[in-house]
């Protein structure tokens, strides 16, 4: 009962000092709210500066988490959408965004992909939350292959009058195949219901249907509540103070995924100079971690590993003692031959990634609108794989136990699950992006000639994804 | 999860509704298995146990009886709701000639678009089964086409389906016990989506009263999840056969499995490739071949044709191949072409627009 008596008493707090002084109501939040020493070293460049007008002191960057909503059409997702943004707009952490105003899925295009996704912000005293709501299954699994709106946690909304509906397995199913291992229920519209054990009902089934699905359903918090009371500001027992209970238990419930800077470091290389009386130095953007000069480090990919160490690290023709995530750097490496070193390969912290020679991947095959193919293709198909910056042809095959290879095909439009087999060996991880390109061909039944005897070679992009599961590594010599 | 059970039981300090008028008051675990047996919504289980005084057996008359009432009411509001997602759905009962299913010998082939408005419903086995049992349904039901016809798919009126009795894709055979547009309405009811039959169309034929020619179709079914009867595209598509020794080859399992490899192949080509008739009535030699031409693809979907020849010249050296050509001094001389021929098919696309343009006017 501690914990929620907090949360109310700050909220009383804060709508006092609302009243009396409505422009300042963010900055005195601020101040109340205190920020802690270790967030305050926590940079991560999202849109404050809306607020830099009068907050610029007290502005502090809070770890940032990708949150989506995932229900039937008519358990109320954009109303609690709208109500969390009306709730936290009093408390300063959000721009309140009613009803009518949160988009209907518009279209956007990420990586020349299409896809329909709603986005609100909104930030609580803890964390910061970027809101996605896609209209269906297809758009949430082409974020999750794209990496546009990463979901890093999820509020399953139902209905208490429905209870969980038949499609809720499929709702939870898609969690799970996004990748989320922890969800938050909201279970919205108790209002309506005056049987307080049916509420006790439709909140067990959810815990039996989350265990089910892997999810841990003994634990998972689950929020009773009513966002239409919350967002008409009636019945704060029922609303404003079930939307902050629930604001709560996303922040102590749901996990902040690694920063880049604190997974291990990881460099691909783009290119390799050989400078006379230094030695062999190795460019590109790193892509997460933090590298000091001294440090130990590995070659991985196309070939066998190498170990070395980084002698030295250059950054705008400056020496460095350390690098990290997102910086343009060329690395120095002790005892290597430019020969040994290649684009393609990634300099990272020893162990921390492997070279592979196939994996299984959930890939989306653009359409012929998107730039992609203009038809299928069957198993065997060989397109040229693209990660980081290494590029290697693959042999896409239909995972084991798929009855009627022979006769399946993947079509531009399909989300699949393929097993990609290597020509070469890669540095690659599940989780990993990668492009599929096709080369050097001409297309079914496209053929352009700019002048008589030149030909044009068109490339096309077949489709892009994301690992999900390693099959074999390389061989290590 | 002490927390949480704290959360549930606050309100009971706030005044609130207590003077329950019921005399019985259900018991959830009355309410879970009627939900586990008719998934039927919370509130509507409790509604049911309430009216029958927590008999569970009739609880579940109730429910079935009051599906028809809430149904309607359900219906109304989803009502206009843009329905763009769903599957579908192919049902073959007989693939014609040479088929020893129990609808046979002629073909008997339906095949629909059932619409929804999200693709977690479309993924969903309840609407994945609404979609095959209607399939079947238009396959058992469709109107039978004059045996001395060609072979063609015919609209099924969608107002008829509608009325007709649903019948099971698992056991045709099952007395039905609602109509098609009941099945939609309990659907509705139960998944709480707005529903539609946007099309639906059918061939049934029975076989001519001669053996040396006969009809057959063949499907394809695109990006099925879950269930293999639906997916996003899907084709139908009729073949005729002739041959002099036609029963006698029928009755080989290999030519029938060589045969059903044809077909499908046929069907998965219209489905990979963007088709829009079957062949040009007059084709001249040297005349350039039209990709949207079924005839005049390369039939990359047909296993072993690496060297990408076009479907209609596969068509003509698989009927050579398997002796199905007669002498020009036949009555009625059997050629290449006219050995194993297409004669119509059918593809749909979940969505798709379905204004189509008017291809094949000559």
């Amino acid at each position: 009962m501690l914990s929620l008596a907090t949360p109310r008493a700050i909220a009383r707090s804060v709508s006092s000092a609302r009243i009396t002084r409505p422009l300042l109501s963010t900055v005195s939040q601020r101040l109340s709210a205190g920020p802690s020493s270790s967030e305050l070293f926590l940079t991560l460049g999202l849109n404050y500066a809306s607020r830099r007008g009068y907050a610029e002191a007290y502005s502090r960057a809070k770890p940032h988490l990708n949150i989506g909503t995932i229900g039937h059409v008519d358990h109320g997702k954009t109303t609690l959408t709208a109500a969390i943004t009306k709730i936290l707009s009093e408390q300063g952490g959000a721009k309140f965004t009613d009803y009518a105003a949160i988009d209907k899925a518009p279209e956007e295009r990420a990586r020349g992909i299409t896809i329909n996704s709603t986005h609100v912000e909104y930030e609580t005293k803890a964390r910061h939350y970027g809101h996605i709501d896609c209209p269906g299954h297809a758009d949430y699994i082409k974020n999750m292959i794209t990496g546009a709106n990463l979901m890093d946690g999820a509020i399953i909304v139902v209905s208490a009058t429905d209870g969980s509906m038949p499609q809720t397995r499929e709702h939870l199913l898609l969690a799970r195949q996004v990748g989320l291992k922890k969800l938050v229920v909201f279970i919205n519209k108790v209002d309506q219901i005056t049987d307080l054990e049916l509420l006790e009902l439709v909140e067990m089934e959810m815990r039996d249907l989350l265990s089910t699905y892997n999810f841990d359903g003994e634990h998972t918090p689950i929020v009773l509540g009513s966002a239409l009371a919350a967002l008409e500001g009636r019945d704060p027992e029922r609303g404003a103070q079930k939307i902050e209970q629930l604001m709560k238990a996303c922040d102590d419930w749901l996990d902040i995924p690694p920063r880049d800077f604190q997974k291990p470091f990881l460099l691909p290389v783009e290119d390799v100079f050989s400078i006379s009386g230094r030695g062999t130095v190795a460019t590109g953007r790193a892509e997460r971690g933090i590298a000091n000069k001294g440090d130990e480090v590995e070659v991985v990919g196309l070939g066998p590993n190498l170990k070395t160490t980084l002698t030295g690290i250059e950054m705008f023709h400056k020496e460095l003692d350390r690098g990290e995530a997102g910086d343009n750097m060329g690395a120095l490496l002790r005892g290597v031959k430019r020969e040994q070193i290649k684009r393609g390969q990634v300099i990272a912290a020893p162990g921390s990634i492997k070279a592979v020679s196939s994996f299984q991947a959930q890939i989306y095959v653009l359409t012929k609108d998107e730039g992609g193919r203009y038809g299928p293709f069957l198993e065997g198909f060989c397109p040229q794989l693209f990660i980081r910056t290494a590029d290697v042809t693959v042999r896409l095959t239909f995972p084991s136990g798929t009855p009627n290879v022979a006769e399946k095909m993947v079509m531009p439009g399909d989300h699949v699950e393929l097993v990609c087999n290597l020509v070469h060996d890669v540095a690659a991880e599940v989780g990993s992006r990668f492009t599929l390109r096709e080369g050097n061909k001409t297309g079914q039944f496209l053929m352009c000639c700019l002048s008589p005897g030149f030909a044009f070679i068109i490339s096309v992009t077949v489709g892009t994804g994301i690992i999900t599961k390693i099959l074999s590594l390389a061989e290590q010599k | 999860m002490f927390r949480l059970c704290s959360h549930i039981r606050r309100p009971r300090i706030s005044p609130c509704k207590f003077y329950s008028t019921q005399p019985d008051k259900p018991s959830i675990q009355l309410v879970a298995e009627l939900r586990k047996r008719t998934e039927v919504s919370i509130s509507k289980a409790h509604e049911a146990l309430i009216a029958t005084n927590n008999d569970v057996t009739a609880a579940l008359d109730w429910v079935q009886k009051d599906l028809a009432i809430s149904g309607v009411k359900k219906v109304a509001k989803v009502e206009g709701r843009e329905t763009k997602e769903g599957v579908i759905s192919t049902s073959i009962l007989s693939r014609g000639i040479g088929s020893d299913e129990a609808y046979g010998p002629g073909p008997r082939a339906g095949m629909i678009e059932l619409n929804c408005e999200t693709d977690f419903v479309a993924r969903n086995e309840l609407f994945g089964n609404l979609a095959a049992d209607i399939a079947a349904s238009a396959a058992v039901l469709a109107a039978p086409l004059d045996a001395e016809k060609l072979p063609e798919f015919g609209p099924f009126p969608l107002d008829l389906l509608h009325d007709l009795p649903l019948i099971s894709h698992f056991d045709v055979e099952a007395e039905p016990t609602r109509s098609v547009g009941d099945g939609i309405r309990d659907t509705i009811a139960k998944l709480g989506e707005n529903i539609s039959l946007r099309r639906a169309t059918a061939l049934s034929q029975p076989p001519e009263d001669r053996n040396d020619r006969g009809v057959r179709v063949g499907s394809y079914i695109h990006g099925s999840v879950n269930n293999s009867r639906n997916g996003r595209i899907a084709a139908l598509v009729s073949l005729m056969i002739r041959s002099l020794r036609l029963p006698k080859i029928l009755s080989s399992t290999d030519f029938r499995k060589d045969l059903e490899t044809m077909e499908r192949a046929l069907a998965q080509q219209i489905v990979g490739f963007d088709t829009r008739s079957v062949m040009y009535f007059g084709h001249v030699e040297g005349q350039e071949r039209d990709p949207l031409v079924l005839y005049d693809q390369p039939f990359m979907m047909y296993p072993g044709n690496e060297a990408g020849q076009v479907v209609e010249l596969v068509l003509q050296q698989w009927a050579v191949e398997r002796g199905m050509v007669t002498s020009m001094d036949d009555p009625e001389q059997i050629t290449a072409a006219s050995a194993l021929f297409v004669v119509d098919f059918e593809k749909w696309t979940v969505g798709e627009s379905v204004i189509e343009p008017d291809f094949v006017s000559e």
